[in-house]
């Protein structure tokens, strides 16, 4: 009877087999266009392409009243028009998704990729974000099975499809725990110490009440950048896995460090995060130009006042910081 | 744990491995672990609340038996009823009393605070605590014998494949099987794996397919046109039915691996020429714990017509009330009462007789009864009687709206499918209906139902809707 029943169970390996070719003839393209379309384009990408820029809402963000409308991968290609360029963008995206989008790239490989580097993007407030459950399902159909398993996979619920009170849970156990690492002594141990002294002593107005906004705002910046990549974050591993891709196609890896607000980032908290800030910016240049790729270093790119967002930590740029991000890559670009 | 869940896909051979590898006597222990398990993945504490059911049913059942007192054995019938409908009062409707004390506080000029308590409702109380209560019922009428072995009690009120949803067992028929010493069975093996290669379809590829549809139509019905506010009023039917069937499915499914036998719950319910048909098909283990524990009991048709009505209208009140603590899930157990009560007279009236079997007449009466349920659901699924009221609205007067805005080609194909199959299995059951059929089309059947399952589910994971009773 044992025998009957492995006999039938290959038989239904086999008959998923084969569910899995129909699959994949006829209603995959659809499902990756519909639920990746990042992805599809990286598939479809036409012949003769130089670079691919990968980027998040930093690229295609722009301020309506900019004298120019141009995105920085369109300043880029403005400024390097040598270059037959692709753009390849959507909101909230980081590198643990751009390295699915770009395995897609198997028929026509460009000679070179930018991919955005965001410093926040290795933050537990990323990591843990509650837009991370949707993009790690965007990219389910790419994973390395079968495709109809894969399209099956996204149907049931799986272990990493967190609730946003589980995610907030992870997040909050991160600034609870998570050790900051100083070269020197520093008063508080984690982002929640660090994160309390500044909502009980933090700023105050010229009438001695507290300053609420500003006090928010700092501590905000404090839970966006008081954290230390190591080889242990996520991030990096999905860039290593990048780096790794890239070397075995022969495709030439810059990647873009954004800018971020570190002058407010002083002025708000002080020099202890602007520390940490330049810290993970120096780690990540050493780590990656070890390995043969050019880091663009824009960190400091983008003055206080070329951030369009005043009251919060995003990456996106007036036209003034679009144009020095996208001159410095373009300064950088040596495509064999 | 979700059936819909890699979890459970995981779980599932697993335990079903273990149940055979051990030897009979200790299965009861596998049984209650795994179900202990499979509950905690929901909310761990809340197991604590089914410990206290089956504690006090166990203790109820074994004292019931044991007195000779009439007075005292109905003293503890009372007493094991009182503690789970308090149990379900508490979690259940405690929002909803508090609510309505207020209002009621309101109409005569006082004032009354609510108490807000952050109460999440256990996932399935209902279902525990009116399996639960069917045991010491049963064991009061003197049909059956108290259970001597807590644990075996405890898998009555624990199994895990029917726990949160039900079919809604009787001692007679789970408790029994659960003792029996079941070997390894090739027909259990493939049956359970077609009804719950079945099940999983309905739920997935058809209730999850439609979903999105009909919740973007009722969110803001008043956006959309007429006739798309009438296609999500269809679709919900088939919705609900989708989502209910496919996890009764997978539940006797999973259970025959077992080597357990369930009962059906649903009989083709849309091919129902009535309201009295559509309930005889429609979760039939929660009917026949109506007709059982309260039609019966409260005098049923043996009293005289104003009686009779009185005891249809309280079933159908209960009944909406068990679904949910709203007057939406009131209102739409009374409408049911009021048809059925409606068809009942009209056929006594001009002396109508229904036979069984495809017919004209039969068509036209299957067509009525599901425009009938389709409208009743509205209530079943609105939140409040303004969304109800904005759903019944839309329908009727935004024929201005432009059309053209929801795409429901793939969730009507599926609804397609489910109507064939209903058709089909008219008289059947998936598992008996393919284990008949020659190996080629059989094996046909799986690589349809394999294909829609695993290429073309709803891509939302949506829990099943009759979890949150």
């Amino acid at each position: 009877m044992f025998k009957k029943v492995i006999y039938k169970s290959l038989l239904l390996l086999a008959v998923i087999a084969l569910v899995n070719v129909i699959y994949v003839f006829t209603i995959y393209p659809a499902d990756l266009k519909n639920i990746s379309s990042c992805a599809y384009q990286c598939k479809n990408l036409p012949e003769g392409v130089d670079i691919v820029y990968f980027g998040e809402s930093s690229n295609f963000t722009v301020d309506g009243n900019d004298s120019t409308q141009l995105y920085i991968s369109e300043l880029i290609q403005f400024y390097a028009p040598q270059y037959k360029m692709v753009t390849i963008d959507t909101p909230a995206v980081h590198a643990g998704i751009y390295k699915y989008w770009m395995k897609e790239m198997k028929l026509n490989l460009p000679k070179a990729i930018i991919v955005t580097m965001n410093l926040r993007s290795f933050d537990g407030a990323w990591i843990h974000s509650k837009l991370e459950t949707p993009l790690i399902r965007s990219v389910r159909l790419l994973n390395n099975k079968p495709k109809i398993v894969n399209r099956f996979l996204l149907s049931l619920k799986n272990a990493e499809d967190l609730s946003i009170a589980e995610r907030d849970s992870l997040l909050q156990k991160e600034w609870r725990t998570n050790r900051l690492k100083f070269p020197y002594q520093f008063k508080y141990n984690t982002v929640r110490e660090w994160d309390n002294a500044m909502a009980n002593g933090g700023w105050l107005k010229p009438d001695g009440s507290w300053d609420m906004d500003k006090i928010t705002l700092a501590a905000h910046y404090i839970k966006a950048y008081a954290f230390n990549i190591d080889e242990n974050n996520p991030r990096i591993k999905d860039f290593d896995e990048i780096v790794a891709w890239c070397k075995e196609n022969g495709v030439q890896t810059y990647f873009n460090i954004l800018a971020e607000n570190v002058a407010k980032a002083d002025s708000l908290v002080g020099k202890d995060l602007v520390f940490l800030m330049r810290n993970n910016r120096d780690y990540l240049v050493n780590r990656y130009s070890k390995m043969g790729v050019v880091v663009v270093d824009n960190l400091e790119s983008a003055g206080i006042n070329d951030f369009l967002d005043k009251n919060w930590t995003t990456e996106h740029y007036n036209y003034r910081g679009r144009i020095a991000i996208a001159k410095k890559v373009v300064s950088q670009l040596k495509i064999k | 744990m979700l059936f819909n869940s890699v979890h459970f896909l995981f779980f599932l051979p697993l335990v079903v491995a273990m149940y055979y590898i051990l030897p009979p006597k200790f299965r009861w222990i596998l049984i209650f672990i795994s179900s202990c398990y499979f509950y905690m993945c929901f909310v761990p504490k809340y197991i604590l609340i089914l410990f206290a059911i089956i504690l006090i049913d166990y203790i109820s059942g074994l004292t019931i038996e044991q007195v000779h007192d009439k007075k005292l054995k109905k003293f503890y019938l009372v007493f094991s009823i009182v503690s789970n409908v308090a149990l379900l009062a508490f979690f259940k409707y405690f929002h909803f009393i508090n609510e309505n004390l207020e209002g009621v506080f309101k109409v005569f000029g006082a004032t009354y605070t609510p108490t807000n308590l952050d109460i999440i409702l256990p996932i399935g109380l209902s279902f525990h605590t009116f399996q639960s209560m069917a045991y010491t019922i049963e064991v009061y009428r003197g049909n059956q014998k108290a259970e001597k072995h807590l644990g075996y009690f405890a898998n009555y009120v624990l199994f895990f494949p029917q726990m949160v949803a039900g079919p809604i067992e009787k001692y007679q028929t789970l408790g029994s099987e659960l003792k029996k010493e079941i070997k390894f069975n090739y027909d259990n093996f493939s049956n359970g794996f077609r009804l719950i290669l079945f099940g999983l379809f309905v739920k997935m590829a058809v209730a999850d397919n439609i979903a999105p549809i009909v919740n973007e139509v009722y969110a803001n019905p008043m956006e959309f046109h007429s006739l798309e506010v009438f296609a999500a009023i269809v679709l919900f039917s088939f919705q609900i039915y989708a989502d209910f069937y496919g996890y009764s499915t997978i539940a006797i499914g999973a259970a025959r691996l077992l080597g357990v036998h369930l009962i059906d719950n649903f009989k083709t319910p849309y091919l129902a020429t009535s309201i009295n048909d559509f309930w005889k098909r429609w979760h039939i283990s929660l009917t026949s714990w109506f007709r059982e524990y309260v039609y019966i009991p409260l005098g049923g048709s043996r009293l005289g017509n104003a009686k009779w009505v009185f005891n249809i209208l309280v079933i159908f009140f209960i009944s909406g009330l068990w679904h949910g603590a709203s007057w939406t899930f009131v209102v739409w157990g009374l409408l049911h009462g009021a048809f059925y009560l409606f068809e009942r007279l009209f056929n006594y009236l001009f002396k109508v007789k229904i036979k069984e079997g495809f017919s004209v007449l039969n068509l036209f009466l299957g067509i009525k009864t599901f425009v009938l349920v389709s409208f009743i659901w509205i209530f079943f699924r609105a939140e409040s009687f303004e969304k109800a009221k904005d759903i019944i609205k839309a329908f009727l007067k935004n024929w201005h709206v432009p059309l053209n805005q929801l795409q429901i080609n793939y969730a009507l194909f599926f609804v397609l499918i489910i109507i064939i199959t209903d058709v089909l299995l008219y008289k059947s059951r998936i598992d008996n209906w393919l284990h008949v059929k020659k190996p080629i089309l059989r094996w046909s059947v799986y690589v349809l139902l394999l294909f829609l399952l695993m290429g073309m589910s709803g891509m939302d994971n949506l829990p099943f809707i009759y979890f949150q009773f």
